[in-house]
């Protein structure tokens, strides 16, 4: 980030470190108050946004809760030579991926339709009573949501099972058959997030000049055509930084509901890698393994956002910086 | 949209399938609350669909008289008010000097403070500094490691840059300290503002049973959501064949009038927060 603020243009001649350390010390006693205000918040973020950072290198470090952070003894990669030889890395790879990306793949699309179809809507309280309803999952807590899955979802008397019955099918118990889990898992995210997501498109979609839909009304355009050759057009920018920022995120699964969700006989599709660094890093009290885990997997995170980047740069469209 | 067309096919089509993702918001919810309020054999029998058979509150009043529930809805509410008030205070500590334009040190700051959103230590590095700080089992775990959301700093800095920079100059002029301008003149002009950022951490506290369960050992310190999992975690069993017997059917509707009394602050916050949410993410999207 270039620094305009502390050196003074005007200046002539190139201002000597003196005259800058001058000038800054005016200029601290001068914002004193506000430095004084300004005191809490830094202190929040270097303990515990930058202090959880500077703790990452017990990954590289034999951690005892007895000698500290830093008075345990150094190990190198050991603890990642562990993760990658471990039986499981290649399960829990290929699940992260899977997951994220079919997440992505299937999820990605509902909110920008259900925005396009919103915007078609021409009666206003109608139009309101819709958003007002698929926004309001996204305010649920990931524990109520999970509670009504694993409700519906009952063998003995969840709601989808009787109407199983009812059409003469036996009935089946979903959450413990590895081939529903991720359906499962990607239905609930759409049907969580999909409202509240539409909202930028929405924003989107009403930024565009309406002298754009004359144009084609002129043109003799079809509403259906209008969505294809005028709306959609002009909210591909939107839709690419969201789709910039969605695959970064992309192996970030919501553990949380996973946690809840799975168990014992569905880790081998279920089991990711933010679910295996809490229950070996936390259940299991293996701090230095966990963090390892977890610093791998914010690596591979980042790559894929640098590389979703890149892409939509080289392609000719938008990119996040 | 342009001019008035009469309700044609595509409408007709359009209208049906927002009706069908509106109800498959809805009837959900609806079917919870209305298991909550039938009788133990109508839910066994799976006659219950959109509105409660044999009606009674006795899955409400088990609700009340299980200590576990009623101790763990204060602690949730009590959690809940102190958090927001140290996330409220916290940020507009936060977000008046970033505001300000000259504030030394701005560029640096923010940048410091923004890239944080993109790099995430993970569970463990968290957990730890928690653990060395020795909050953990204590109600400061859950609201001080989190006191400032970035994305909502960034919202009330938006808020404040708006009008603050000519206010601070007349203030400072009749001799009045940055605390008072604060506090006395800028908090009170930003009540919308604060009240949509209150919003986001009140249901951000209401909501959260993860660091709870990471952070609290101790059962009289639980969370309603904590103890709302330990109910479904109990219910589904960690084996699969236990699930069958119908004893594991009571407790359902207990689960239920739980979940109902878990949602009902948040419904009653939700028109309110609705109307402040799309200023929110629109406002993150340019600046984040």
């Amino acid at each position: 980030m270039p620094d305009t603020n502390i050196v003074s243009l005007p200046v002539k001649e190139k201002p000597t470190f003196k005259s800058k350390m001058a000038r800054l010390g005016k200029r601290i006693v001068r914002d004193r108050q506000l430095l004084i205000i300004f005191l809490p918040c830094l202190l929040f973020y270097l303990l515990f946004r930058y202090g959880p950072l500077y703790g990452l290198i017990i990954a590289f470090k034999d951690y005892s809760v007895f000698r500290g952070i830093v008075d345990s003894p150094w190990v190198g990669f050991e603890y990642f030579e562990k993760f990658f030889n471990a039986p499981e890395f290649w399960q829990l790879f290929r699940n992260t991926f899977l997951l994220g990306f079919l997440t992505l793949v299937f999820s990605f699309p509902a909110p920008i339709l259900l925005a396009l179809l919103l915007n078609e809507v021409r009666i206003s309280w109608f139009k309101k009573g819709v958003q007002t309803a698929s926004y309001l999952p996204t305010f649920l807590s990931v524990v109520i949501i999970s509670s009504m899955i694993i409700d519906f979802l009952s063998p003995t008397n969840g709601i989808v099972n009787n109407i199983l019955n009812s059409l003469g099918f036996a009935s089946k118990y979903f959450l413990i058959d590895p081939d529903w889990f991720r359906p499962i898992y990607i239905i609930s995210e759409i049907w969580t997030n999909a409202g509240y997501e539409s909202i930028v498109y929405l924003a989107a979609i009403a930024g565009i000049s309406p002298t754009l839909y004359e144009a084609a009304k002129v043109d003799g355009a079809s509403r259906f055509k209008m969505i294809f050759s005028v709306t959609l057009p002009s909210i591909l920018p939107t839709v690419l930084i969201m789709l910039i920022l969605k695959t970064g995120n992309m192996i970030t699964i919501g553990y949380e509901k996973v946690l809840l969700l799975y168990n014992t006989m569905t880790y081998e599709v279920a089991d990711v890698f933010s679910t295996f660094v809490y229950r070996k890093g936390l259940l299991a009290n293996d701090y230095s393994y966990g963090a390892a885990v977890g610093l791998f997997e914010a690596f591979v995170a980042m790559a894929l956002l640098l590389i979703s980047n890149y892409v939509s740069k080289r392609m000719g469209g938008n990119g996040l910086w | 949209m342009v001019g008035q067309r009469k309700f044609g096919l595509f409408d007709l089509f359009n209208t049906i399938v927002l009706a069908l993702v509106a109800c498959a918001t809805i009837i959900p919810l609806i079917y919870i609350a209305a298991i909550s309020l039938s009788d133990t054999a109508s839910v066994t029998q799976g006659k219950v669909w959109l509105w409660p058979k044999g009606l009674n509150f006795n899955a409400y009043s088990q609700v009340l008289n299980d200590i576990k529930i009623p101790r763990a809805y204060l602690n949730t509410i009590m959690y809940t008010a102190l958090g927001t008030f140290i996330n409220v205070f916290m940020t507009c500590l936060a977000a008046y000097p970033l505001s300000q334009r000259e504030f030394v040190g701005r560029k640096y700051w923010m940048f410091l403070i923004v890239i944080t959103m993109f790099l995430n230590p993970g569970i463990i590095p968290n957990y730890l500094i928690v653990k060395e700080l020795g909050m953990i089992d204590s109600v400061w775990a859950l609201v001080i490691p989190n006191a400032i959301w970035t994305f909502q700093l960034i919202i009330l800095k938006s808020f404040f840059e708006g009008s603050s920079s000519a206010i601070r100059e007349a203030a400072k002029v009749d001799g009045a300290s940055d605390y008072r301008i604060l506090f006395n003149i800028m908090l009170p002009l930003s009540k919308p503002a604060l009240a949509s950022i209150a919003l986001f951490y009140f249901i951000g506290h209401w909501n959260s049973y993860f660091l709870p369960m990471i952070y609290l050992n101790t059962d009289t310190l639980y969370p309603l959501q904590v103890v709302l999992r330990q109910m479904l975690v109990f219910s589904e069993g960690s084996g699969s064949s236990a699930i069958v017997e119908a004893a594991a059917l009571a407790p359902q509707a207990k689960k239920n009038a739980t979940i109902v009394l878990a949602m009902i602050p948040v419904l009653l916050v939700y028109p309110f927060a609705q109307k402040y949410f799309a200023k929110g993410v629109m406002l993150g999207s340019e600046k984040g």
